[in-house]
């Protein structure tokens, strides 16, 4: 996987309707590096990321993510963890069994895995037996983010993750989005926050330079 | 702050008029006329069933049946008129009325106006039921109207229980739980009827003149908690109103985009909202979303009770001819296995937890009819049992036969809870009585049409010759087969995603 770049995105085009969204996006994430896409609402990010967690068919382009087209293989899914959709949560299952499950099917020990830490970590210590519909919002993303970061990947595509987090959450967050990076992970997220995206250790980038076209 | 009120009927006269303007001129009337039309057709088609059921030519229920009847009908009144309210808003007027300050009493009232014209014609029907299989017809008019008319404010004194309910505090859960139990020994009831054989009740029922004053009581009684009722209308606690509101809401949703989904949705949210869990290890030894459902169904053990009692009612069914049984023992084969589909449901509708597992949906599909089959193999393997040792089946293993219907009830429901919302978009059918919309038609049978692998031991319950090895065997493979094949050709080893990209 090292011989490839985790991401490269070529001459990308996606359109709603007949509103151009994506016009000739290139974008490359080199492997154990980390790229934040930063821009205004309705400029495309998320759609750039769905394109590239395979959630999304583009118009026209290119999309190759370890040097292989995206797809909805398990082994996509192992190598690749996105928070681009939001999930359904189990019933009848609390939230450290969310995180149990996870870790289970990926064949790690939860206790080597460290769940209870990353619960800790963040601030889900004291809600480990509830059950995550009654999370708050910004909990909930909590402990998508703990979920994602727990199993093993190789590549984090994450969209707009210090939404609905608290200062603090956000440190956090960033802190361990860097330790990711600096372990050999390749990072690609859309945010606003520009501090936060710096401390994650991603290099910055404007939707508008990535593509060919002003929209 | 003052206590002033602003008057209500001029708001909701508001309302009406505006709302109108937006209908079609005659819609009203035309929709009154048919519903009176389809009432009319309905009523004209099965006139003769309704008879059977009301009104038999003869009574013929024994007394034990008819002292199992009143707790069984009454109850279930009783529990569907606490799961939904009884007391409920329009979603815009919870949103809109409940926090203006109007008058709470007159908001509410003609809510409980028709909770009570509901209760109360249920009530009766209910209660003629009862006294049309049960009483002699020597008994007079006046009797049975009496009669009726008692249970109709029986009726209407449940909805004031379930009303206190909804805006008491704990002991509506015990209540609920009590009348659960009645409603389970009015069943034993009727099942201990039919394994044995009653004679039809003779006599024994009070003329009309010891029946007008306990009547007239009865109503007095009524009246006066009726009464109060009113008066204490206004101390319903807001989250209760809401509650309800969202339930008829739902319901309404349902009915009106034909989505059973939505409510059956909202009342397992509720469920396991309202429940308190304590975080389980997983076993290592085995596979995860087999853990998972076994963690579930451990979660549900009040509706895994149920299911057991629930295992004696095809004995219901003793006399009615022998498929019908069968059918029956299919079907509750896929109630019990659906008790473990929730983790299917889930995937079928959002399959971002499943990529995050990154599991195929061949490995998915395939630990997750694991549980759903044994629920589905021991709940058969009891029915049959004991259909067998109460002598409604001839000699055999009928037990073994049960336990082979573990793979068809898993299939079944596992098809079940991988259906998606309702296709409005396929062709309606015409038929001289209105339009019908094949959607939901299509919808309701995905699932129950697997219980066809289990046509093989629907044949032996209908034939009603004794059972062979063979047979059992017979089943066992076709089962098994077709447990195979749906695995196969629904679900793939290189993809996640339980649905197959459009």
């Amino acid at each position: 996987m090292a011989d490839h770049p985790a991401v490269e995105v070529d001459d990308l085009h996606v359109s709603y309707g007949s509103t151009p969204v994506l016009t000739g996006v290139a974008l490359v994430v080199p492997a154990g590096a980390g790229v934040c896409v930063t821009g205004e609402n309705g400029i495309g990010k998320s759609t750039l990321l769905r394109c590239v967690s395979s959630l999304q068919q583009p118009d026209s382009g290119e999309i190759r993510v370890f040097g292989a087209p995206p797809g909805a293989t398990p082994e996509f899914w192992r190598a690749v963890v996105t928070t681009v959709e939001p999930p359904t949560w189990y019933p009848g299952l609390t939230v450290r069994e969310h995180a149990e499950l996870v870790c289970r099917a990926h064949g790690q020990d939860p206790e080597e895995a460290g769940i209870d830490e990353a619960l800790d970590r963040f601030g889900l210590t004291g809600h480990a037996d509830a059950i995550p519909p009654s999370l708050s919002s910004g909990q909930k993303q909590r402990l998508t983010l703990a979920i994602a970061l727990i199993r093993p990947s190789s590549l984090l595509i994450l969209d707009e993750p210090e939404q609905r987090l608290d200062p603090d959450g956000r440190k956090e967050v960033a802190a361990l989005l860097a330790t990711y990076v600096e372990d050999g992970g390749s990072l690609l997220m859309a945010s606003h926050d520009e501090t936060f995206a710096t401390a994650s250790g991603a290099h910055v980038t404007t939707m508008e330079s990535l593509s060919a076209v002003e929209p | 702050m003052t206590a002033a009120t602003v008057p209500l009927a001029p708001v909701r006269r508001w309302i009406g008029r505006r709302q109108s303007a937006h209908r079609e001129r005659g819609a009203t009337v035309g929709n009154i006329y048919f519903a009176l039309l389809f009432v009319a057709v309905v009523g004209g088609i099965v006139h003769k069933q309704l008879a059977v059921v009301f009104w038999p030519d003869a009574p013929n229920a024994s007394r034990l049946v008819a002292a199992s009847l009143v707790p069984t009908l009454f109850g279930l009144l009783y529990l569907a008129l606490r799961r939904f309210g009884p007391l409920a808003l329009s979603r815009p007027a919870a949103s809109w009325l409940l926090p203006a300050p109007v008058s709470r009493r007159r908001l509410l009232l003609p809510s409980l106006r028709l909770a009570a014209i509901v209760a109360a014609v249920v009530g009766a029907l209910a209660g003629i039921a009862i006294i049309g299989h049960a009483a002699p017809r020597t008994l007079g008019g006046p009797a049975v109207s009496l009669l009726a008319t008692g249970a109709g404010l029986i009726g209407v004194a449940l909805l004031l229980v379930a009303l206190a309910a909804q805006a008491g505090g704990r002991w509506g859960d015990r209540v609920d739980a009590v009348v659960s139990l009645l409603l389970a020994a009015g069943l034993a009831g009727l099942i201990a009827d039919s394994a044995s054989s009653g004679s039809p009740a003779a006599g024994g029922w009070p003329p009309a003149s010891v029946l007008l004053p306990l009547v007239g009581a009865l109503a007095l009684v009524v009246g006066v908690l009726f009464a109060f009722a009113v008066r204490g209308l206004a101390r319903t606690p807001n989250e209760r109103i809401l509650e309800a509101a969202k339930t008829a809401g739902t319901l309404f949703d349902s009915a009106f985009g034909m989505e059973p989904s939505f409510l059956t949705d909202m009342i397992e949210r509720r469920y396991w909202a309202r429940r308190h869990l304590r975080s389980k290890r997983f076993p290592v030894r085995l596979p995860v979303l087999v853990t998972q459902d076994l963690l579930l169904v451990a979660r549900r053990r009040r509706r895994l009770l149920w299911l057991a009692l629930a295992a004696a009612l095809p004995v219901l069914l003793a006399d009615a001819p022998g498929a019908l049984q069968g059918i029956a023992v299919l079907l509750g084969a896929l109630l019990a296995a659906s008790t473990s589909t929730g983790g299917v449901k889930t995937d079928a509708g959002n399959p971002t937890l499943l990529r995050m597992l990154s599991l195929s949906s061949r490995q998915a599909i395939f630990q997750r009819m694991w549980v759903p089959g044994v629920l589905a193999a021991l709940w058969s393997a009891l029915a049959l049992g004991l259909l067998a040792t109460l002598g409604d089946l001839p000699a055999g293993p009928w037990w073994a036969l049960g336990l082979t219907l573990g793979p068809v009830g898993a299939v079944a429901a596992v098809r079940r809870a991988r259906v998606g919302f309702v296709r409005n978009e396929l062709l309606p059918l015409d038929t001289p009585m209105g339009t019908v919309s094949t959607g939901p038609l299509v919808n309701a049978a995905i699932g129950p049409d697997a219980l066809l692998l289990g046509l093989p031991a629907l044949v032996e319950i209908a034939q009603g010759h004794p059972l062979s090895w063979t047979s059992v065997l017979v089943q066992a493979v076709v089962g098994g087969v077709g447990a195979r094949a749906y695995l196969a050709g629904t679900t793939s080893p290189d993809r996640v995603e339980l649905n197959a990209a459009r």
